[in-house]
């Protein structure tokens, strides 16, 4: 499973959210390959899974990806939960 | 006395080619996070490999930027009429690091292992990793040591020289963080750079002087003017319209100078070939993006395993370029704050001091560019320019006063083009210390 997390410049939160992104999913044992990117390279690039913040999602307007929204790229709890809810995990 | 010879040996190998190549710094550095958090082969060797990867594309578009600055630099000077600098005596840099390159190398190791020690014992949790910052600061310290006293010996340029950078490395980055913080929006990161001074300055000035309302990066653009928004567009406008008037002014000079710059064009108009080097320079600054973002992509990760096992809670301190994504629209703007203030320093110095000021583009894009950023952090728009003038100021004086008495005798061909901001100002630091013990 490809997963992008993505935020404006590409290094930054997207960076963070990754790690984050990376631990959870490998602690409940789902394969996926995470990659970080900013917003412009994001829109042509494929990928099964997006995850990103509120302000963006406009601008991936019609990527084939499934989207998540997160507020704190902080909150692993708030990850693990979106990731349960898309049956992700 | 052979084992002491084969050890300093060893030692200055390690320090010219792993230290003194930043690169296998890095790699190391990376690929000793990923050993600690167990990482699979293939992780290991794709995770370093990236990150020394992106750090050389750092290099790359580094090296894009010179080569159109060293167009832009002439040009301006042609513009103004700077004859050839005459420097007196010196020794001068390929002397000088034939005699001393061992001792500053060997100075860079032992200031290194002292800012793990610093960083993993008191609370300045912070492990400096701009290697070749690391590399010309020692240089340039040394020079001014050797300068105040030519005869100094080794053990004391070494015993001097390793405190006071390991001491200056690991306490750089803590000064500078509270601000930093806010810029990134988080606190895994810190600043290795010798802008540190003109950072803080320009954050300083911003809050004073600045309106923080106005972000330059909100700059508000009609829509038909969203294309603008990209700041690769923004730099190639800006550097195209100061190449073009450095062009155009040239033009009419009939001087031997403006006539070998226009032949450096060819067959091509002058003018397109001044426009194209200014593209270069955009050109050049995206790629140093695209290499910061798969540097900091491993470094950061593979740091947090180095950090958690080693020194708990340490942040990587990295080059300057990490803060340029978070406001790109400010780098522009601090670097046309200082390129008005360098040509300002030029006429002043010129004629108040018979100085002439080497406005070495490379250093104040750089500097200025980073106290663009954090005088934007607190003065918005007002704050990244008048940062950027700050970093001019102190820069051109700093540059005249080394020159003309710190560092006279020994490079002063290197301080012009490669010292800069917090060489500058802790100097004289250094000069003192090394009376102090002579």
């Amino acid at each position: 499973m490809n997963v992008l997390t993505v935020c404006g410049l590409g290094m930054g939160t997207s960076l963070i959210l990754k790690m984050n992104v990376e631990n959870i999913l490998k602690e409940n044992n789902v394969n996926a390959k995470v990659e970080h990117l900013d917003v412009s390279t994001a829109k042509s690039t494929n990928a099964d899974l997006i995850v990103t913040s509120n302000e963006l999602v406009k601008n991936l307007e019609g990527h084939k990806a499934q989207i998540i929204v997160i507020k704190n790229f902080f909150d692993k709890e708030e990850i693990l939960k979106a990731l349960k809810d898309k049956k992700i995990i | 006395m052979e084992i002491l010879n084969s050890i300093i040996g060893s030692l200055a190998w390690i320090a010219t080619n792993i230290f003194g190549e930043a690169f296998i710094l890095v790699g190391i550095i990376v690929l000793l996070g990923l050993l600690l958090q167990q990482k699979p082969i293939n992780v290991l060797v794709g995770g370093t490999i990236k990150a020394m990867i992106g750090f050389l594309i750092i290099g790359a578009g580094a090296g894009i930027i010179v080569s159109a600055l060293l167009i832009f630099q002439p040009m301006w000077q042609e513009v103004f009429n700077l004859p050839q600098q005459d420097l007196g005596s010196f020794i001068g840099q390929d002397s000088f690091i034939n005699k001393y390159g061992s001792i500053v190398t060997i100075s860079m190791a032992g200031g290194f292992l002292i800012n793990i020690l610093l960083a993993k014992f008191t609370k300045f949790k912070y492990i400096y990793l701009t290697g070749h910052m690391m590399f010309w600061t020692t240089m340039i310290f040394a020079g001014i040591m050797v300068n105040t006293t030519p005869d100094i010996e080794g053990w004391k340029l070494i015993l001097v020289l390793s405190i006071f950078m390991g001491i200056y490395w690991t306490l750089q980055p803590a000064l500078v963080q509270p601000f930093l913080r806010k810029i990134m929006d988080g606190d895994s990161i810190a600043l290795g750079h010798t802008s540190a001074s003109v950072a803080l300055l320009g954050a300083l000035f911003g809050k004073i002087l600045g309106n923080k309302e106005k972000d330059s990066e909100h700059i508000k653009l009609p829509e038909k003017l969203e294309f603008l928004r990209d700041s690769n567009i923004v730099t190639a406008c800006t550097m195209g319209l100061l190449f073009l008037i450095g062009a155009v002014i040239l033009s009419f000079k009939n001087t031997e100078g403006a006539k070998t710059l226009i032949a450096q064009a060819g067959n091509v108009s002058f003018y397109i070939y001044a426009v194209k080097q200014s593209f270069i320079f955009a050109g050049g600054i995206t790629v140093v993006l695209l290499g910061v973002r798969m540097f900091i992509g491993e470094i950061v990760p593979a740091f947090n395993g180095i950090a958690e096992k080693l020194v708990k809670g340490a942040r990587p301190a990295l080059d300057c370029p990490v803060v340029f994504p978070y406001a790109p629209n400010a780098v522009i703007l601090g670097f046309l704050g200082s390129f008005i203030g360098a040509i300002f320093w030029l006429l002043v110095l010129g004629n108040v001091a018979g100085y002439i000021f080497v406005p070495t583009m490379i250093v104040l894009f750089f500097h200025s560019a980073t106290a663009g950023v954090f005088g934007n952090s607190t003065g918005g728009i007002r704050g990244a320019i008048i940062a950027g003038f700050i970093t001019s100021t102190v820069v051109a004086i700093g540059q005249y006063l080394t020159v003309t008495f710190l560092i006279t005798n020994t490079i002063p061909d290197t301080a012009m083009w490669a010292a800069d901001s917090d060489m500058f100002i802790l100097g004289p630091i250094i000069k003192l210390i090394t009376q102090l013990i002579s």
